[in-house]
């Protein structure tokens, strides 16, 4: 199966209707399959917004551990994959205030498999073919980092889901349980303040 | 359209979140008004600046955590946690009512109006009427059963009444029946449902100690999630850490330990050092040990005992 995270988004899909209906009456391999429609989409959600490896598997971890323990609880009054990413979203969100809180997040992150550059993701060029565009590349990366860094979380989250995640705003409203009214208004506030940082760049 | 309105458009035109008419007049005024093309044209700037940004994942990140995810599920032998928790309790509950049996005939059953039909009214003195007999809704256990000189039956039964009361989990007689109801042992389906009532107030002592019996005592390792989940609030307390420390060493289900571990790490404690160390020697569920290690790490203590 594709991952339906990506391409169904909120619409009902009557074929994880049915593999929801079996994993509630304990069809393991019915679950599995459900994970791996949607676990590429909630870790590239959860390493989008928290920039480290090691948190992004934390949220995977919890996410669907939650959801396989919550399962039986689902009444399909919404879509599984709202009801997924109301799970996923209030995990990433708790991890983005304590970060508040802590305001410590360094440009290069360690991980269990080395540093990683949390702005190397700009550098398309290589640096014999481009030196100098890499070096601005690089540094608008960090730009983007920072103005991201200004939103709250809340607006952080609605800018990831709409722009990087591609859902629409009336669904991401349902998913962070406000209305569309509020969500395109948050969304609104985000790009202002996105604009407002990186004027001069753009 | 002025344009103070239009600029509060345009990036939801951009992403295609207007209206049919909404997205017309946008358009027709940004066709007529220099400024806001420039902001339109901004918008796109912005948009395709941020599309260059990437967050570059390990290889392996997808890898690692399906496999973290399928240790934890394999810990609680990949079946319906709801209905592979209650089979776990259901076979000790099979030795369990051996156990209980007494030498003599018994049978626990619902008798209702069956047992009402075969006893017939004013049937002798001493021996149970029509209108003693069990009705619905009460269980009986029989203790013995004899036929008399007369060609009767004698039976002797205990009853046991079912009752329906209702109120407010704060209401204190419902709160004894439910902390009752955590020590149902023949009803692991009761445990869960008592200890998730009881969790929203582990405040209270008598709750929590509950709480923290039924995670480090009951059998079922649904009961013991549940009060894991009614501990969160109470992760800092001394009594409650101790009592997780426990559960990680000693619970043999990886899903306890894996949520034992993140109440036990959220805050750092130099006198948890020592179990994470050990944890981190001996523990086999890989992302316990990541947290532990990670935890350590985050305290400036060794990861190894030495």
């Amino acid at each position: 199966m594709q991952d339906a995270a990506g391409t169904a988004g909120a619409r009902v899909n009557p074929e994880v209707d049915s593999l929801v209906r079996a994993a509630q009456r304990g069809d393991q391999d019915a679950f599995e399959q459900l994970v791996r429609a949607y676990d590429q989409s909630v870790l590239r959600l959860a390493m989008n917004l928290l920039r480290s490896p090691d948190d992004a598997r934390d949220v995977y971890q919890e996410a669907f551990l939650r959801v396989y323990r919550n399962l039986h609880s689902f009444r399909f009054d919404c879509s599984f994959h709202t009801w997924l990413y109301r799970i996923v979203t209030n995990i990433c969100l708790d991890q983005l205030r304590k970060r508040k809180v802590r305001k410590e997040e360094p440009a290069v992150v360690e991980t269990s498999e080395g540093a990683i550059d949390r702005t190397e993701g700009f550098e398309e060029e290589s640096a014999a073919a481009n030196p100098e565009r890499m070096t601005w590349n690089r540094q608008l990366g960090q730009r983007i980092e920072d103005a991201l860094e200004e939103l709250t979380p809340r607006e952080r989250m609605v800018f990831e889901l709409r722009h990087y995640q591609g859902l629409r705003l009336r669904n991401i409203g349902e998913i962070l349980g406000t209305s569309e009214e509020a969500a395109k208004n948050c969304f609104f506030r985000a790009t202002q303040k996105m604009r407002t940082e990186l004027g001069d760049l753009v | 359209m002025t344009c103070d309105a239009v600029r509060k458009l345009i990036p939801l035109y951009y992403y295609g979140e207007l209206t049919p008419e909404e997205e017309d007049q946008a358009e027709a005024h940004v066709h007529e008004c220099g400024p806001c093309a420039r902001q339109m044209e901004g918008a796109r700037a912005l948009a395709a600046a941020l599309d260059r940004r990437r967050t570059e994942s390990p290889a392996s990140l997808l890898a690692d955590c399906r496999a973290d995810l399928s240790a934890a599920l394999d810990g609680a032998a990949r079946e319906p946690w709801w209905k592979l928790w209650l089979g776990e309790a259901g076979a000790t509950l099979a030795g369990f009512t051996r156990w209980r049996q007494p030498l003599g005939a018994v049978a626990l059953i619902a008798v209702g109006f069956f047992a009402a039909r075969i006893i017939p009214a004013g049937a002798g003195s001493g021996v149970s009427t029509a209108s003693l007999a069990p009705s619905e809704g009460v269980f009986v256990n029989v203790r013995s059963a004899q036929p008399d000189n007369t060609g009767r039956v004698r039976i002797a039964y205990d009853e046991t009444r079912r009752r329906e009361v209702f109120g407010t989990i704060d209401d204190p007689v419902i709160q004894k029946l439910v902390l009752a109801g955590v020590h149902e042992e023949n009803d692991p389906g009761v445990r869960v449902e008592s200890v998730g009532l009881l969790k929203d107030r582990a405040g209270s002592g008598e709750v929590r100690d509950a709480l923290m019996n039924a995670l480090l005592h009951d059998t079922n390792p649904g009961v013991r999630l549940q009060a894991l989940e009614g501990l969160k609030p109470l992760a800092a307390e001394t009594p409650v850490r101790n009592a997780l420390s426990q559960a990680l060493e000693f619970d043999d289900n990886d899903a306890v330990r894996m949520q034992a571990v993140d109440l036990l790490t959220l805050r750092h404690d130099e006198a948890m050092v020592g179990v994470l160390q050990n944890l981190v020697q001996k523990e086999d569920n890989s992302y316990v040990r990541s947290k532990c290690t990670k935890a350590l790490k985050e305290m400036n203590a060794s990861v190894g005992t030495f």
